[in-house]
């Protein structure tokens, strides 16, 4: 158990390649490596802030890809940012904002998570030193 | 483009777990519209829970990692992410109204010459053990009787103009490596370059911290001893008159006076312990009786009786603290970071967390 009180898997890149393939053991291994390396805190000093922009989605929400960028580097800016989108349930339209944002680390929780679990699930995940967190807002009926 | 907002609250926090949750589920719940602030959680390398419930209310939270460095640098360091017209700074163990920051705002707004706004304690603090409801009381006492236009930029709760405190400098990060008068030194700054400050009486916050009696003797030693090494005791006392510093040296001061020359005339008097005791004991009780009455008011007869020795004794710390730090300050000079700090400082050495400014 996490310490929001619920289990939640993080999943990297593409939503469809990692999620038909819970069984397969050495997929899990991967993205063990992957998620141990996302929330390693080096305890290397760094020059400048490495920063994370966590993005929640409860059920039925959604997220504009704008209000993503809008918190991103501006093209020509070097700075890695690590984005984070923590989703209750299976996310609603999300491959325009996985078209905008490269390399998306997505976290998956049981349906029906709150917000704030979400939240405090996601910034366990997060490395960054300066966390930005974003809500999506409800699906239009 | 991100909309202009109208004010970023920065909470700087440091294991703050027990009362962070009620701190910002408060503020939430401010008469303001979500969208017009942003809340901005700064955590000073804490060691419990205190990321994991920004995380829940925040919009933005900062992990400075390594050693804590105080609220003042976190505050800046949390100003240097804010987008809001106004900063607004609330401690961790502070709760607002939900009127507190709105009417802050307002009061800024209607204002022009006015710079920086902060709340007073209020008179109902949450913890109910009595050295709490002491300390807290002292404070509201110190706060209400100089209320107005002074240099107390209250460190609770306090709103002020981004221009005017990035022009102020900010925080004094370097001298203030604790939590201690550093928003005290701040309001005296921004008063020095022309701002207006108003600690309102119409504007109440509530602090949840729960005192015992060594944690008020180590804040006394370390506010008196800070203000006369540093900050200069006669200059802020002009300046920001509702410290608490003042509060309980103010009546100490005239107590000396009148022992030291009862003490005088008793060497012409024969002996008699008992009736000295006694005239010394009243000496002090007289001198520190408006603050009794104000107790006796607040809490009942039985509360003010109560808190007279343990004034006494606060007093006294604070006295002793305030030579001490005079006397430091003619041998060692001013307050300074340690050597690496300062050696990370003279090579300009670029890291994260940054290495405290100077001034």
């Amino acid at each position: 158990m996490s310490s929001a009180g619920v289990d939640a898997i993080l999943f990297q890149d593409s939503l469809s390649s990692r999620m038909v393939a819970p069984d397969d053991t050495s997929e899990e291994s991967m993205q063990h490596d992957r998620i141990a390396g996302i929330t390693s805190n080096s305890p290397t000093p760094r020059r400048t802030p490495r920063r994370s922009v966590i993005v929640v989605l409860p059920e039925n929400h959604v997220v504009s890809p704008d209000l993503v960028t809008d918190r991103l580097p501006a093209e020509g800016n070097n700075e890695v940012v690590d984005v984070i989108l923590a989703c209750a349930g299976q996310p609603h339209s999300i491959a325009a904002l996985q078209r905008r944002v490269r390399d998306i680390q997505i976290l998956l929780a049981p349906a029906g998570t709150s917000t704030e679990d979400l939240r405090e699930l996601a910034m366990n995940q997060a490395p960054g030193d300066i966390v930005t967190l974003l809500s999506g807002s409800p699906v239009c009926a | 483009m991100s909309q202009p907002l109208s004010l970023s609250v920065i909470v700087p926090v440091r294991d703050a777990g027990s009362t962070l949750r009620e701190v910002l589920a408060a503020i939430r719940t401010s008469e303001l519209p979500r969208a017009s602030y942003e809340i901005i959680v700064v955590d000073d390398a804490s060691t419990d829970s205190s990321v994991g419930i920004a995380a829940r209310y925040a919009d933005t939270v900062v992990k400075l990692s390594g050693r804590a460095s105080g609220p003042a640098y976190a505050r800046n360091r949390g100003v240097e992410l804010a987008r809001g017209e106004v900063i607004a700074f609330v401690d961790g163990d502070v709760v607002v109204r939900p009127d507190t920051l709105p009417r802050m705002l307002a009061k800024l707004a209607e204002r022009p010459d006015l710079h920086a706004v902060s709340a007073l304690h209020d008179e109902l603090p949450a913890a109910s053990n009595f050295i709490s409801q002491y300390w807290n009381l002292l404070l509201r006492y110190g706060e209400q009787r100089h209320s107005g236009r002074c240099a107390q930029f209250a460190p609770g709760c306090g709103a002020v103009r981004r221009g005017a405190f990035l022009s102020a400098g900010m925080y004094d990060e370097w001298r203030f490596m604790t939590a201690c008068l550093e928003s005290v030194e701040l309001g005296e700054r921004l008063l020095a370059a022309g701002n207006g400050v108003l600690l309102s009486s119409e504007l109440k916050v509530t602090h949840l911290k729960q005192w015992s009696l060594p944690a008020v003797c180590r804040e006394v030693w370390r506010r008196s001893r800070l203000l006369a090494r540093s900050l200069g005791y006669v200059r802020m006392r002009r300046a920001a008159p509702s410290e608490v510093v003042f509060t309980l040296s103010r009546m100490l001061t005239p107590a000396i006076a009148v022992l030291g020359t009862l003490m005088l005339a008793a060497a012409f008097v024969p002996p008699s312990h008992t009736i000295k005791g006694v005239v010394v004991l009243m000496v002090l009780l007289l001198t520190n009786l408006p603050l009794h009455r104000f107790y006796a008011r607040a809490r009942g007869f039985g509360f003010a009786i109560l808190s007279a020795p343990l004034h006494i004794c606060v007093q006294i710390v604070s006295g002793v603290a305030l030579c001490t730090g005079w006397i430091l300050r003619d041998v060692l000079g001013d307050v300074s970071p340690d050597a690496t700090t300062q050696a990370y400082s003279e090579v300009g050495l670029e890291i994260w967390p940054p290495v405290p400014r100077r001034l």
